[in-house]
């Protein structure tokens, strides 16, 4: 392999060795491919382009040695080699030994191979200039001269192609050459030297075997190696490298080369000699432009190579140095060209670049071996292709399986949860609803799937192996969760480490449920909350004893006022929920105590998920039932909240009844502070808006639902007339009444009673102590109704501004036929709740009762029938109003069918 | 529950109807159906005012969302809302 290039522009300059009749002949691919693209590439293939430079396009063809063999290899080769022998002094054109192969060879051999090829068919003026200084190497001092093949060694290593000794010898006796060339011509020519020496070097690689190479080894570094490197120095013009002479060695007699040999064997594992120190530098020069004279690596022995790599790192440093010095961009270039460290220690990545490389040698060999100019379709299609299966390949192989698992693992890890219910609720929920809840395949199958379909991946790819990849997937799954299980213990372990002096709190172990926080102040020490337990604020202390000490406290206090206050102070509730939640601890602890409340309940949802027990204590502490700390129990303020609502059919899954029975004594005590039942009482809210009449609806869904089932399922005569009487005594019952809310909340009540009352009535199954207990408190109900009962019935304004409300939040049943709004329309108020309470209060009541009742709501019967009987007055045909006329007497009939009377088409009479 | 972190007083407020003021002159009325840590909320029944001066005029407009996702960098504020509508 020569160092500088052949002048592919093909100057006209004289050619040496007579070869100048085929300088200008083009450069044919079939001639001079030897067929070396299908081999592998070679370490530092990654630096073609800056070797070659930009300008040199892909695919452009180099002489390298005349090789007429086409595809010849190694055997071709080494005829050659012996051939050489005979031919070398006389024409070159019949040398097709490749530079790599005379790259290596003797030194004045080497000269002349290098020379050879470039004379065939280009010319290679360079060689020529070089001749003409070997007087002057040939006076280089010894030490120098044993010093430079050292160096030389140490970068150029790879530059021993087997040679026979007798080669060298044959060659030696090739005469200097004359002529010189200027610097540009000389840069020219490194550059296309270059080119061609890695294309050499690609390629000419595969083609020498490395049994070939070893047994020739002894040989090489005997003989060649060491003069043979020297003489490429040789081809540098003297002007450019002013310490070119010490390379120079390429001159001496072949018998010196046993010494030097030995001397470069020595020195070569030797640490740097002085002198040889002081010389690095100017060498450099040198040394770069030897460097594309390497051959592979590969061809080296393979003792040489640990040797070499050792000394790889010295070597970039000088370079790197030397890239400042350097006089022309040559040598910059064949600086870069080194070869580092780090692409011999990547295997894989020259790997992958020698199979892009080959794929695409192999199809540019493919169109040219065919001969024939492709069809520019062809050539296209080709080409996309090509690019196609290079995008495919460029990243193919960089990552492991192993690697691969484990990203498939890591990603997952995030998804997997041991308890899915509680932190993948709503992907469960939507699970079921989409398989029609069937409770089908496994959790972790399903991710599985869900992520292979969703990471993109063809399942299975090229082969459809959908099962093989499944399964995989399954696995790292499988995997996943362990990790999952794992993952929570770390992190009550590690996380949050309060460090000493530091502001915040350090969190040590991040996931996507706890990410890393900016600062986490450090939450309030025991002390501080034992304060706040003395001062009443909270109730769930940390020992069970001051717990008890501080309630005492509370109590022996507040508790007395704090009653008697709040009997007096429902007239006063005002709409605004605030007033209600100042006395209960203010708005944001009762928000705070809902959220304890939601935290408990999804925590005892999960236990019972899990199967396993249940306890309610924390529960029933987070409820607050029957704190006297304030004014208004905390419970009652938690249901001024539509999720203190929400919550509550779930709170009572976990309650037993006498837990339930006490929540709602407290709710029927506490009735009047209750926030819907002042809004919904047209007393104290007259004109209620959209949201306040939803948040009635709510909890008249919710609540009142959760009462009537309770009431009718487990709850007996006395407890459903302790309720009563705890609202009776606590309340003001007809402000209650006044609230259809609170009515309904009556009418559930007596109704039950009734209900109770009658059936024991047969089976005999209430003592009489019972029943007169009853009877008083029914009178006392009554009493506190009584001249108020017309009050029930809410002021026609008010209606309408309900039925306003409502319609208006339901605009596509606005069609009317005209008239007064309440009566045309089909939104009007529905008095049922009214007569269902008449009529249960007059169910329980005795005749003078019933008597009462009628006396003070004579005027809304009469005023019902009339209304009723006008709807059909002024349009008799109108099924809306005959629709509405029926409802009124259905609703109206609830009442008096109780006393044995009917009305009817205007009339009332007795019921048949 | 302990309030600890800025964002527990907005956990207070799930289910509530609060007041987002956004970047861009728009503010949002809503109730906070959901949040996380970078502040992106989920509002249902959303009013959205947008503010913008038209020849040296404030106007507003109004939209409304059965629900709405708000990305969290575009909000400067959370609250309650001062007037219940």
């Amino acid at each position: 392999m020569s160092f500088f290039g052949f002048d592919t522009s093909g100057p006209a300059s004289g050619n040496v060795h007579g070869s100048s009749g085929n300088s200008n002949k083009p450069l044919d691919f079939e001639d001079t491919y030897r067929g070396f693209g299908e081999y592998e590439r070679e370490e530092d293939d990654y630096l073609n382009d800056e070797t070659f430079g930009a300008e040199v396009e892909f695919g452009t063809d180099f002489d390298f040695g005349h090789s007429n063999l086409g595809g010849g290899a190694s055997g071709s080769r080494s005829a050659n080699v012996s051939g050489q022998g005979a031919t070398t002094s006389g024409s070159y054109a019949t040398n097709s030994r490749s530079y790599a192969v005379a790259a290596s060879s003797a030194p004045v051999q080497q000269q002349q191979q290098q020379q050879q090829p470039m004379d065939t068919n280009l010319d290679m003026r360079p060689m020529e200039s070089l001749w003409g200084n070997e007087p002057v190497q040939n006076m280089l001092p010894p030490q120098l001269q044993q010093q430079q093949p050292q160096q030389q060694q140490q970068q150029q290593q790879p530059s021993q192609p087997p040679q026979p000794p007798q080669q060298q010898q044959n060659v030696m006796p090739q005469g200097p050459l004359p002529g010189a060339i200027s610097m540009e011509e000389l840069e020219r020519q490194q550059r296309q030297m270059q080119i061609s020496n890695q294309q050499t070097f690609i390629q000419g690689y595969p083609h020498q075997p490395i049994p070939q190479g070893n047994a020739q080894f002894g040989n090489q570094y005997q003989m060649n190696m060491p003069p043979g490197i020297p003489g490429q120095y040789q081809q540098m013009p003297p002007q450019m490298f002013p310490q070119q002479q010490q390379g120079q060695q390429q001159q001496f007699p072949p018998q010196m080369y046993p010494q030097q040999q030995m001397n470069f064997m020595s020195q070569q594992f030797q640490p740097p000699q002085p002198h040889m120190l002081q010389q690095k530098q100017p060498q450099q020069p040198q040394q770069q432009m030897q460097q594309p004279q390497q051959q592979a690596p590969q061809q080296q022995p393979v003792q040489q190579q640990p040797s070499q790599q050792q000394q790889l790192p010295p070597q970039q440093l000088q370079h790197a140095d030397v890239e400042s010095l350097a006089s022309s961009d040559a040598s910059q270039k064949y600086a870069s060209s080194l070869p580092t460290p780090p692409h011999q220690h990547s295997p894989l990545y020259q790997q992958r670049e020698g199979v892009n490389q080959n794929t695409m040698r192999e199809s540019n060999r493919r169109m040219s071996k065919r001969g024939e100019p492709l069809s520019p379709e062809e050539q296209k299609r080709l080409q996309i292709r090509q690019a196609k299966v290079e995008k495919i390949l460029k990243n193919a192989g960089l990552m492991t399986p192993r690697d691969k698992d484990f990203i498939t693992r890591y990603q997952l890890s995030q998804i997997v949860t041991e308890d899915p219910y509680n932190e993948d609720f709503y992907y469960q929920v939507y699970k079921i609803i989409q398989s029609g809840g069937i409770a089908g395949k496994s959790n972790k199958d399903l991710i599985a799937r869900a992520y292979l379909e969703h990471s993109g991946h063809r399942l299975g790819g090229r082969y459809k192996r959908a099962d093989v990849a499944l399964q995989r997937m399954q696995n790292q799954v499988e995997k996943a969760v362990t990790v999952a299980k794992e993952r929570p213990q770390k992190n009550k372990d590690h996380s949050d480490i309060a460090r000493e002096g530091v502001l915040g709190k350090i969190s040590s172990a991040m996931n996507s449920k706890a990410p890393r926080r900016q600062l986490q102040i450090p939450s309030p020490k025991s002390g501080e909350e034992e304060d706040e337990e003395l001062s009443g604020k909270l109730s769930n202390a940390s020992t069970p004893v001051l717990e008890e000490v501080t309630e005492s406290l509370n109590n022996v206090g507040i508790s007395e006022n704090s009653r008697s206050r709040r009997r007096s102070s429902y007239a006063f509730s005002s709409v605004d929920q605030s007033s209600v939640l100042s006395r209960s601890g203010g708005r944001k602890f009762v928000l705070s105590l809902i959220e304890s409340v939601y935290e408990v309940v999804l925590e005892l949802e999960a236990q019972l998920r899990s199967g396993k027990t249940t306890d309610n204590s924390s529960l029933w502490e987070s409820l607050h039932i029957g704190d006297e700390s304030f004014e208004v129990c905390p419970f009652i303020s938690m249901l001024s909240f539509d999720k203190g609502v929400k919550i509550i059919p779930r709170i009572f899954n976990f309650l037993d009844k006498q837990q339930k029975l006490q929540l709602l004594q407290t709710f029927f005590s506490e009735l009047s502070h209750l926030n819907v039942i002042i809004i919904s009482s047209f007393k104290t809210n007259p004109s209620p808006t959209d949201s306040q009449l939803k948040k009635i609806e709510l909890f008249q869904a919710v609540f009142l639902k959760i009462i009537v089932s309770f009431l009718s399922s487990s709850a007996n005569f006395i407890e459903i007339m302790g309720l009563l009487l705890h609202l009776i005594r606590n309340n003001n019952v007809s402000f209650i009444s006044t609230s259809k809310l609170g009515l309904n909340l009556i009418t559930i009540l007596i109704s039950r009673a009734a209900l109770i009352k009658q059936d024991s009535n047969r089976t005999n199954s209430l003592s009489s102590p019972d029943i007169q207990a009853w009877n008083e408190v029914y009178d006392k109900l009554f009493i506190s109704l009584e001249t108020k009962l017309s009050l029930v019935f809410p002021p026609k304004d008010y209606q309408d501004k309900v039925v306003k409300e409502t319609s208006s939040s339901l605009p596509s049943s606005s069609s009317s036929t005209g008239s007064s709004p309440q009566q045309s329309s089909p939104q009007y108020y529905d008095q049922a709740y009214i007569w269902q309470f008449l009529a249960s209060l007059a169910l329980s009541g005795k005749l003078n009762h019933q008597r009462i009742i009628i006396d003070e709501i004579r005027d809304e019967i009469f005023g019902t029938i009339n209304s009723a009987e006008d709807l059909t007055k002024a349009n008799p045909q109108d099924q809306s109003a005959l629709y509405r006329r029926e409802k009124l007497y259905q609703d109206l009939n609830l009442f008096l069918n109780v006393m044995g009377l009917v009305a009817r088409n205007g009339e009332i009479s007795e019921l048949k | 529950m302990s309030l600890e972190t800025p964002l527990d007083l907005l956990k207070l407020n799930l289910d509530e109807k609060v007041y987002v003021k956004l970047r861009g002159a728009r503010e949002l009325v809503g109730i906070l159906q959901a949040f996380d840590s970078h502040c992106n909320i989920v509002l249902s029944d959303a009013v959205e005012t947008i503010y913008e001066l038209v020849d040296g005029e404030l106007k507003s407009n109004e939209k409304t969302s059965e629900m709405l996702f708000v990305r969290g960098d575009t909000v400067t504020l959370i609250t309650t809302p001062t007037d219940d509508e």
